[in-house]
């Protein structure tokens, strides 16, 4: 059977390599950040910086964004991100949000599953968008910021020499070869990561005997965006297949290979073909039909045991692998980047210890092992790596239909936010202070709010508090402010540290105040245990890093420089 | 549970499988187990049964990968 193969409904764009202002064959510049990679890590680190009025060099060896079966699930976690960067508009407008998803066993539904979401939620749990897309939005914002992010395309990175000071990296272009020089170096430069190699470092931990063979596919349909999981399918019997939408009438269809399946074989267009006719016709999609992209997967689960090196550091797939299943890849180094843009700004300014990306390391090494572990439940449900996984599975199937109690078994384990409960950074609430709320380390929740700015009254999120700077979160009963609260600020102010107050109150307040939200809903002080005295200070990343009831002003001031290794 | 209900249940038990035929006993083992976990709903007497079922078979004599 032929079908003719087509493109991604994308138009790319090339740019053109570019070289620097040379002194000899050297970067004139000094350089504070070069970012090795422009993949969704590279520029979320980039507009982090950017955020903190940080300058960045981006080196991309490709001469574009990726096409081919990346990411394509972007979780709500990954959206608050993007919303502090200022580009989670594109991501709403093109992505399709979606909150749950349908698994299949013979044919029979044996689970309908949804992931958290309810009516304090300001975004959906996740939405589905191509990597170009996803890299699109994030290059137009960093291109809209070029005098903060220098993006160098068709620069390949062939050297890297470390020095107790810095880094200088050597690097080719169709223009030449040149070396520059920078005190900080992330690699973002994914899963094959020249940098890493370069530093003589591998990754640690499992690589899965099972393959799934990856489509792409251009499909006219009017089905929902859910994830949909057929185990044993009649179409395809003995094998498990995925199915997801994308924007554009792309589908992605992921099936595994049998046992003894010769991988080289079964990539073969003439192999793939047949095998995804007989799944849409078994799902009932009529309309045709056209291939854009086949590509072999082997589920992974490694990662660094350090993601600092000195002065390289890094994120993203450079710094760890986990398997597709459970959408962890993409969304987990979108929360490193989060995570180190604003410690290295801080660092970078001046303001913070470079101790403080020890605690970079720390908390996202913590965070793979996390997504690690459930991305390895994940793949041994979705590629069981031994007959005893096998078994059980089929167990777990066939009795999910009439058994309630074994159908989280089957359940995706979608990536969610992860708590940095270890970290050392967070201080400890006082025993038993706290009956409720995102404890030190953990996220900030979502709850809606009324914001009250300039005579002006509008619904907000208390996310919508977060930006690139630390919160201090107020509780009060009519929005007054605490003179510690206050002289906190103001001590932390004179110490160079970014932060800003954000007074919350019961009841709707006319005060002088800049700014106050008032928890309309009543919610929002039951979820976070608050009482009027009650503090919670919170990173720029959105965790919290101390929390109190009647805190005085040096408990504040204490746990911020504390964490910026100022005291 | 008296002695003669678990008798009965025993019986039971094995007479099932026997009428399954071998080739599905450890699929149906499967399936009870996994519905016996579910009933039992306490994570250390679950993972004790586990152990406990494990004990005092011989390890087998090549290492298999599965």
């Amino acid at each position: 059977m032929s079908r003719p193969f087509t493109p991604y409904p994308f138009t790319l764009v090339r740019h053109p390599a570019r070289l620097p202002s040379l002194t000899g064959n050297r970067d004139a510049g000094h350089h504070s950040v070069v970012i090795v990679g422009a993949g969704p890590v590279g520029y979320t680190v980039a507009l982090g910086l950017a955020a903190h009025g940080v300058r960045s060099v981006l080196i991309e060896a490709d001469d574009g964004v990726c096409v081919g079966s990346r990411a394509i699930c972007i979780s709500r976690r990954s959206l608050q991100i993007f919303e502090r960067l200022g580009v989670l508009e594109g991501f709403l407008k093109i992505g399709l949000p979606w909150t749950g998803g349908r698994s299949f066993y013979r044919g029979e539904q044996v689970l309908h599953f949804t992931m958290p979401h309810d009516e304090n939620q300001k975004l959906p749990p996740m939405v589905n968008l191509a990597q170009y897309h996803i890299e699109q939005i994030l290059l137009d914002r960093a291109e809209a910021l070029a005098d903060l992010i220098d993006i160098r395309w068709q620069t390949r990175v062939t050297g890297v020499h470390t020095r107790e000071d810095g880094t200088a990296l050597s690097v080719e272009t169709p223009l030449g070869a040149y070396t520059l020089d920078a005190d900080w170096v992330v690699a973002a430069d994914g899963g094959r990561s020249f940098v890493r190699e370069s530093l003589g470092l591998a990754l640690n931990g499992t690589t899965y005997e099972g393959r799934y063979v990856i489509v792409d596919i251009l499909l006219e349909s009017k089905r929902p965006t859910e994830r949909l999981a057929y185990f044993d399918p009649p179409c395809n019997p003995g094998s498990t297949v995925l199915v997801h939408k994308q924007p554009d009438n792309v589908w992605r269809v992921d099936y595994q290979l049998k046992d003894g399946e010769d991988p080289d074989e079964a990539i073969k267009p003439e192999n793939v073909i047949p095998r995804v006719t007989s799944l849409l016709e078994m799902m009932g999609e009529r309309g045709g039909w056209s291939p854009i992209w086949i590509a072999m997967y082997r589920a992974h689960a490694l990662t660094l045991d350090r993601y600092r090196h000195g002065r390289v550091l890094f994120a993203g797939d450079a710094a760890h692998l986990l398997p597709i299943f459970g959408v962890r890849g993409a969304n987990s180094g979108i929360d490193d980047a989060d995570n180190l843009a604003w410690k290295l700004a801080l660092v970078v300014q001046g303001i913070a210890g470079d101790r403080l990306l020890d605690s970079y390391s720390d908390e996202r090494v913590a965070a793979a092992r996390e997504n690690l572990a459930q991305g390895a439940k994940s793949t041994e449900f979705m590629a069981p790596p031994s007959f005893a996984f096998s078994l059980m599975r089929e167990a777990v199937l066939g009795l999910a239909t009439h058994h309630a109690g074994v159908r989280s078994l089957i359940n995706p384990r979608q990536t969610s936010a992860i708590a940095y409960s270890s970290s050392p950074l967070n201080v400890a609430d006082d025993t038993g202070a706290f009956r409720a709320g995102p404890a030190p380390g953990a996220v900030l929740p979502e709850c809606p709010i009324t914001i009250l700015e300039n005579g002006q009254s509008r619904l907000g999120h208390v996310t919508d508090l977060l930006g690139a700077r630390f919160a201090l979160l107020t509780f009060s009963e009519d929005g007054a402010v605490s003179s510690t609260a206050i002289e906190a600020l103001a001590r932390l102010s004179a110490a160079a540290v970014p932060i800003a107050l954000c007074p919350i109150s019961q009841r709707s307040a006319t005060g002088a105040r800049e700014r106050l939200s008032v928890d309309h809903t009543g919610r929002l002080f039951a979820m976070f245990d608050a009482h009027p005295g009650t503090v919670y200070l919170l990173r720029p990343d959105g965790h919290v890093l101390g929390r109190w009831h009647s805190p005085d002003a040096a408990a504040i001031v204490d746990a911020v420089l504390h964490a910026l290794d100022q005291s | 549970m008296t002695d003669p209900d678990l008798d009965l249940v025993y019986t039971r038990l094995c007479a099932t499988m026997t009428a399954l035929g071998e080739p599905q006993a450890n699929l149906f083992l499967a399936r009870f187990a996994l519905l016996a976990i579910d009933r039992i709903g306490d994570r250390e007497t679950a993972l004790q049964m586990v152990a406990d079922a494990a004990d005092g078979l011989p390890a087998p004599e090549v290492p298999r990968a599965g």
